[in-house]
């Protein structure tokens, strides 16, 4: 399986002087790089300086939008070259999205196109906000905010020139608890920008809800039943619909207490189950974040609670 | 499930669902839009609800299909057609 993370952020954002600093790490030299722009005139990817070879560019729309098609046939192109030793053996792929997309269709057509999901693992989404323009862009453009509650993780950018504690607050009212570091010019380590997505608890439980959107955090002391596990996740999926955008988390299931299984979902499409070998930390709870939009803030808790009483007594 | 626990679920279906209205208790059930959700007794299970409207019981034996029901009944669509799918599967 090949790794893939979707590198995405607002017009002007940094994405491409990010790729090319990561780029510039030899450690990170051997990525592929998808690049989409949103205009007839592409210039981002003439701006990085990987090799030809495994740099692709997306220029005829919105990726989000055409994502069907374009993606999926890129991602396997690049495959099929690469095990003609037509390019570089790269060992992970970025896409640099356009500033514009939405990246739930991506991340759609990368865990469900057929040959696309059963070659390349989507391993993390990273956004970047910048420190200038990042709260208003936020609050003015529901692109923006959906990047920001897609992500495993957000570097702010910019910092020199703006309020980096200002766009790391937009941030957080988005997403409460989300990894969030600030860096000049991508002067980041690719290592915790790239890392696997793990679920994170919020903790401040005033940021949970604004304007309809945010995060909704269930917490179980006692283990949950497998089976409630899955009709809670198919009740939400159906009722939902595409106002769950996210769903993950770190679940101590009744049938296997001792390690924690990793849930993670993109609306109604869930990755098939993770274990960790063990819990990280002290904490062995049940601890699922869901990110929504107009969702009832108690709803998923107390369907859970719901199914679960009647799994109990089954 | 008590009713005040039936009524605050059902009340936050509702409003997932963008359909106005209230949920009250109603003896060992609740009312919303017309209907009645009433538990069933033990000695009916699999059956655990009845959704009765005019006349008519409509037997629900989880707590998705009493979802589903409601969802049906107050006019708010089937939900979501495409149901929870296993990426790469």
């Amino acid at each position: 399986m090949i790794p893939v993370s979707v590198v995405t952020g607002f017009l002007g954002a940094g994405k491409t002087t990010l790729l090319r600093r990561v780029l510039a790490d030899p450690a990170w030299a051997d990525s592929a790089v998808i690049v989409n722009e949103f205009g007839e005139v592409a210039i981002d990817h003439e701006l990085l300086a990987a090799s030809e070879e495994v740099l692709v560019n997306v220029s005829t729309g919105c990726l989000c939008c055409l994502v069907r098609t374009d993606l999926g046939t890129t991602l396997m192109e690049l495959r099929r070259k690469r095990a003609a030793g037509e390019v570089p053996a790269y060992r992970r792929v970025l896409v640099e999205t356009s500033g514009l997309a939405d990246p739930a269709p991506i991340l759609h057509a990368l865990m469900t196109e057929a040959p696309v999901a059963e070659t390349h693992r989507l391993l993390s989404v990273v956004t970047l906000v910048d420190a200038v323009l990042g709260p208003a862009v936020l609050g003015r453009h529901p692109e923006a905010r959906r990047q920001v509650m897609l992500a495993d993780r957000v570097l702010v950018t910019k910092p020199d020139l703006g309020d980096a504690a200002a766009a790391e607050a937009a941030v957080r009212r988005l997403q409460p608890g989300l990894p969030v570091r600030a860096a000049e010019r991508g002067a980041v380590e690719p290592g915790w920008l790239f890392a696997p997505g793990e679920p994170v608890v919020p903790t401040d439980a005033e940021a949970r809800h604004s304007e309809g959107v945010g995060s909704i955090v269930i917490e179980r002391e006692a283990p949950v039943a497998a089976l409630a596990l899955t009709l809670w996740m198919q009740a939400l999926a159906e009722h939902a619909g595409a106002k769950l955008l996210r769903l993950k988390g770190l679940v101590a299931l009744a049938e296997e207490p001792a390690r924690p299984m990793v849930v993670h979902a993109v609306q109604h499409l869930v990755h098939p189950p993770e274990w960790l070998a063990e819990w990280p930390g002290d904490e062995r709870r049940t601890r699922i974040v869901l990110i929504g939009q107009g969702i009832p803030r108690h709803f998923p808790a107390r369907l859970l609670a719901a199914i679960e009483a009647e799994v109990a007594t089954a | 499930m008590t009713p005040p626990e039936l009524r605050d679920l059902l009340s936050d279906a509702l409003a997932l669902w963008e359909v106005p209205g209230r949920v009250g208790v109603d003896g060992g059930g609740v009312v919303l839009a017309g209907l009645r959700v009433a538990a069933a007794s033990k000695d009916e299970l699999p059956i655990r609800w009845w959704i009765e409207r005019a006349g008519h019981r409509r037997p629900c034996t989880s707590v998705s299909g009493l979802l589903r029901g409601v969802r049906n009944a107050v006019g708010a669509g089937e939900g979501e057609a495409r149901r929870l799918r296993v990426a790469g599967a």
